[in-house]
């Protein structure tokens, strides 16, 4: 395996004379850039024209997706509140939507008798800032309250379970809800248990008064509002908190049914303005240590997309291929030996004992004829008392062995075998040219049956 | 196109200046995307400025010829026909089998000049090995990444058989030589030409003597004689699907040929003409009338490309290949296997036809595994197996007498022995005078 060398100092006349034009390139088999582009085009253009399609369907079916959060003003799904926005905005009512507290008290600021409607489903609002909610605008809507919210708002109502009536009616004082009538049944409720109906709050500091609308059984109603201030016409320093138990009245798929668009509409559109407020991950104070991503350092993954760079550079460096692979013919290779292995098994498995030595002995017998000076021809007895003869050994002894035992067991195939080498070892000993004396001179290799040798 | 681990190296760089300036993410996304940018500038710069692989003319110098274990040396001619130095690496396809080990080379071609790539070859099989393709990466200057084209430049090598047995020929031709001269008591036949007369020398044997020249001469003269000569030996060698079996780790069709070219280069020199024919059931290869030195290269030369067909053997056809060679009486060896009776019946129906005719030599490889395990008795499995190998022994030995019953000759030996004891039986039987 030797490096091949490349010389260099044998320039181009070498066999041409300077004069002959350079030798004509050799055809490349590689395609160039354009032929390869040429042929690929159809492929290229169905990847470009598929990812097309596929970038379009997105595009147009991100509308109607059922993603998005519920009761969002720009959320068409079923569960978004787009129809009710858009209603309002119908009716001339602006409606702002805001993502944190800071966003809504900008907005309340710019609008400050506005109605605030918000809803927390993911409970992202903590206390103090359900506290701090209360204070920036008078009327306040809140769907869909969890406990922390009516902890912090309304300590004396609590939950009330699934609503089990058939049907919701007002029967409260409340405009909205007297001109809603009805409600879709179903749906949470709230308890009123530690309240007053109609009477003054006492518990709830400034709190004017409680109604109670559209119950579903006793101290269980689907609409509570909270007034607080002056009750009579003024308006000015009076702070109402309606609390609608159930987010899925005001959503896409239920607002156009029974009451509950006129409530909705008798709820917020009483005011020019409404906030629309959904808490987002903006609204979670930050607390306790600094999180993984704030204490890795910026180069951290600009980095890791290197490497990932760098390792599908080294791909390509290593795994470029230098040319076609060559084929190559390879020869058929079949052992001579394996008709003997396979018949040796099928011995082996059919416990062939007695074929097996037999096979052996005839081999054998053959061998010993040709040993003792017998010809090919001699019969087997002639063999058996030549053998016996030039050995020294009684007869019987030397037909069992080359013709009459027959093995039973696997030890005696083993045995006769090793008796058979013997016999043989021995008429070999006997008849080599150097012990002549040790055999019987009465015995002369005579030719038993001269017709029958071969020449 | 390609990159080198050059280019790796400069993206893997990247790191470097993403830590020290990109504290800040954003920073250090911009650093990112500018150093990526660079990289990719500096690549396609180096690309733009790299030769080109296809502007290249290859010639190639080849040795037509090599025998199998022994090297050669092909060299291969790139000219640069650019304008632009080609540095890169060549890599010259050689089958696997042409035993080029490392066939990359890194080379500089100024542009308008030429340069040689020499390749060791040691092939390790026999038959036409060959060359397709050269593919030339041509690296730019700054070494970060290359250009690659693969390069039309055909080339075939053809390896002949080893001929390994040529080391019995000196010895045989001179057992041959001693033939001549002989008196007619060493070599007695009626083939047997009479030579010359010289004078009687001690040991001469009295019958030879020519009483008409001994008047003629005042002296004691014997006739002498020579071994015939002008004699046809027709080779016939089995390539069908017997003849792929290996034996000692050699297939027996290589064997076969190894016998068959030293019984040529033998009777070449004794004054006979050979001629051979690779034969399953068409014609695989032919050597007619071929003489002198001719003759051995033209067998080497038609063996190399002969492999074992998988086909049975078409005996029944034998008898009128031979008559289409040669209507004398010529010396038929057929260089095939002798297996069991069953796989034999073709060859031993179409024997009386040959022999009636010819005379017949039948030579095949004996397995040594055979005997070797006909010998080892001490586990149960060695006795089954020492049964199975005496089984296919006595099977040969019925063939063998069976052939010999029908008048021809039988030549069996291990695959290192029977080239030798082939051309041994050929001088017996020329001493005999029986072709």
């Amino acid at each position: 395996m030797t490096a091949p060398t490349v010389t260099s100092g044998s320039p181009v006349r070498l066999s041409t004379p300077a004069s002959a034009p350079p030798p004509a390139n050799a055809p490349a088999t590689t395609p160039t850039l354009r032929a390869a582009g040429k042929r690929s085009l159809f492929w290229i253009l169905a990847v470009v024209g598929g990812l097309l399609v596929a970038v379009l369907a997105t595009v147009f079916a991100a509308g109607t997706g059922a993603g998005g959060r519920p009761l969002a003003a720009d959320n068409a799904a079923p569960a978004g509140g787009r129809a009710l926005a858009e209603v309002l905005r119908q009716q001339g009512v602006t409606v702002t939507v805001t993502d944190t507290l800071e966003e809504t008290r900008a907005a309340a600021s710019a609008a400050p008798d506005a109605t605030l409607f918000t809803t927390d489903p993911d409970g992202l609002l903590t206390a103090e800032r359900y506290g701090d909610l209360a204070d920036i605008v008078p009327n306040t809507v809140l769907v869909d309250p969890d406990f922390l919210a009516l902890q912090a708002l309304a300590p004396g109502v609590g939950f009330g379970g699934e609503s089990s009536s058939d049907e919701l009616t007002a029967t409260c004082a409340l405009p909205a809800a007297r001109a809603a009538q009805t409600l879709s049944p179903g749906g949470r409720t709230l308890g009123t248990g530690g309240l007053e109906i109609g009477d003054d709050l006492g518990s709830l500091p400034g709190a004017a008064g409680v109604t109670a609308c559209f119950p579903s059984g006793d101290d269980r109603f689907s609409v509570v509002q909270l007034t607080s201030g002056s009750a009579e016409g003024d308006a000015d320093d009076s702070a109402a908190l309606t609390l609608v138990a159930d987010a899925t009245l005001f959503s896409n798929e239920k607002i156009a049914t029974y009451g509950n668009a006129a409530l909705a509409l008798g709820l917020l559109g009483a005011t020019d303005d409404v906030i629309w407020y959904l808490p987002t991950l903006g609204d979670v104070a930050v607390t306790g240590p600094p999180s993984l991503g704030e204490l890795t350092p910026g180069w951290v993954t600009p980095v890791l997309v290197l490497l990932v760079l760098t390792t599908l550079t080294a791909a390509l460096w290593r795994g470029r291929r230098f040319g076609a692979l060559v084929p190559e013919n390879l020869p058929v290779t079949v052992k001579g030996s394996e008709t003997m292995e396979g018949r040796a098994r099928l011995y082996s498995r059919s416990n062939a004992r007695l074929r097996a030595l037999d096979t052996l002995r005839i081999a054998t017998v053959a061998r010993l004829a040709r040993q003792v000076g017998l010809a090919r021809s001699a019969t087997l007895d002639e063999v058996l008392v030549a053998v016996a003869a030039s050995t020294g050994r009684p007869l019987d002894q030397v037909r069992s062995v080359l013709v009459g035992a027959d093995p039973t067991t696997d030890r005696d195939l083993i045995a006769l075998t090793d008796r058979l080498r013997e016999l043989e070892r021995a008429t070999v000993h006997a008849t080599a040219p150097g012990t002549t004396a040790s055999t019987p001179a009465s015995i002369p290799p005579k030719p038993a049956s001269t017709g029958r040798m071969e020449p | 196109m390609t990159v080198t681990g050059r280019f790796v190296l400069l993206v893997a760089l990247g790191v470097v200046p993403i830590v020290l300036f990109g504290n800040e993410p954003g920073v250090a996304v911009l650093v990112l995307l500018g150093w990526l940018l660079l990289a990719l500038a500096l690549g396609s710069l180096d690309l733009v400025l790299a030769a080109s692989p296809r502007q290249l003319a290859v010639q190639r110098m080849l040795p037509r010829r090599v025998r199998l274990g022994e090297s050669v040396t092909s060299e291969l001619f790139l000219t640069n026909t650019g304008q632009r130095t080609l540095r890169g690496v060549v890599r010259d396809a050689w089958q696997p089998s042409a035993g080029a080990g490392n066939n990359r080379s890194t080379v500089t071609i100024p542009p308008r000049e030429r340069r040689r790539v020499t390749l060791t070859l040691t092939p390790f099989r026999r038959g036409e090995r060959r060359v397709d393709r050269v593919t030339v990466r041509s690296t730019g200057p700054l070494g970060l990444w290359c250009r690659q084209a693969t390069l039309s430049a055909p080339g075939n090598i053809r390896v002949l058989p080893p001929f390994n047995s040529r080391k019995h020929l000196p010895s045989r031709i001179t057992r041959l030589k001693e033939l001549d001269g002989r008196t007619s008591v060493m070599v007695r036949g009626p083939g047997t030409e009479f030579d010359s007369l010289r004078e009687y020398v001690r040991g001469d044997d009295v019958r030879s003597i020519d009483w008409r020249a001994t008047a003629r001469r005042n002296d004691v003269m014997v006739r002498t004689w020579r071994p015939e000569r002008d004699r046809r030996v027709v080779i016939l060698i089995d390539t069908g699907r017997t003849s792929a079996a290996r034996i000692d780790d050699e297939p027996r069709l290589d064997t076969a040929f190894e016998a068959s070219l030293l019984l040529a280069a033998l009777a070449g020199p004794a004054g006979d003409r050979v001629d051979m024919l690779a034969f399953d059931r068409r014609v695989r290869g032919r050597v007619q009338g071929a003489q002198g030195a001719e003759l051995l290269s033209r067998m080497v030369d038609t063996m190399a490309l002969i492999e074992p067909e998988l086909i049975e053997m078409d005996w029944a056809a034998v008898p009128a290949q031979v008559r289409a060679i040669t209507s004398q009486r010529a010396l038929v060896v057929l260089l095939t296997s002798i297996d069991a009776a069953g796989a034999s019946t073709g060859l031993l129906s179409v024997l009386p036809q040959l022999t009636q005719r010819h005379t017949v030599v039948v030579a095949s490889v004996t397995d040594p595994v055979f005997t070797r395990a006909a010998r080892e008795t001490a586990t149960l499995d060695e006795v089954y197996r020492a049964a199975a190998a005496e089984r296919a022994l006595l099977d040969v030995a019925r063939v063998s007498a069976a052939i010999r019953q029908l008048g021809a000759d039988v030549v069996t030996a291990p695959p290192a022995d029977l080239p030798p004891a082939l051309a041994d039986r050929y001088i017996a039987l020329k001493a005999a005078g029986r072709l």
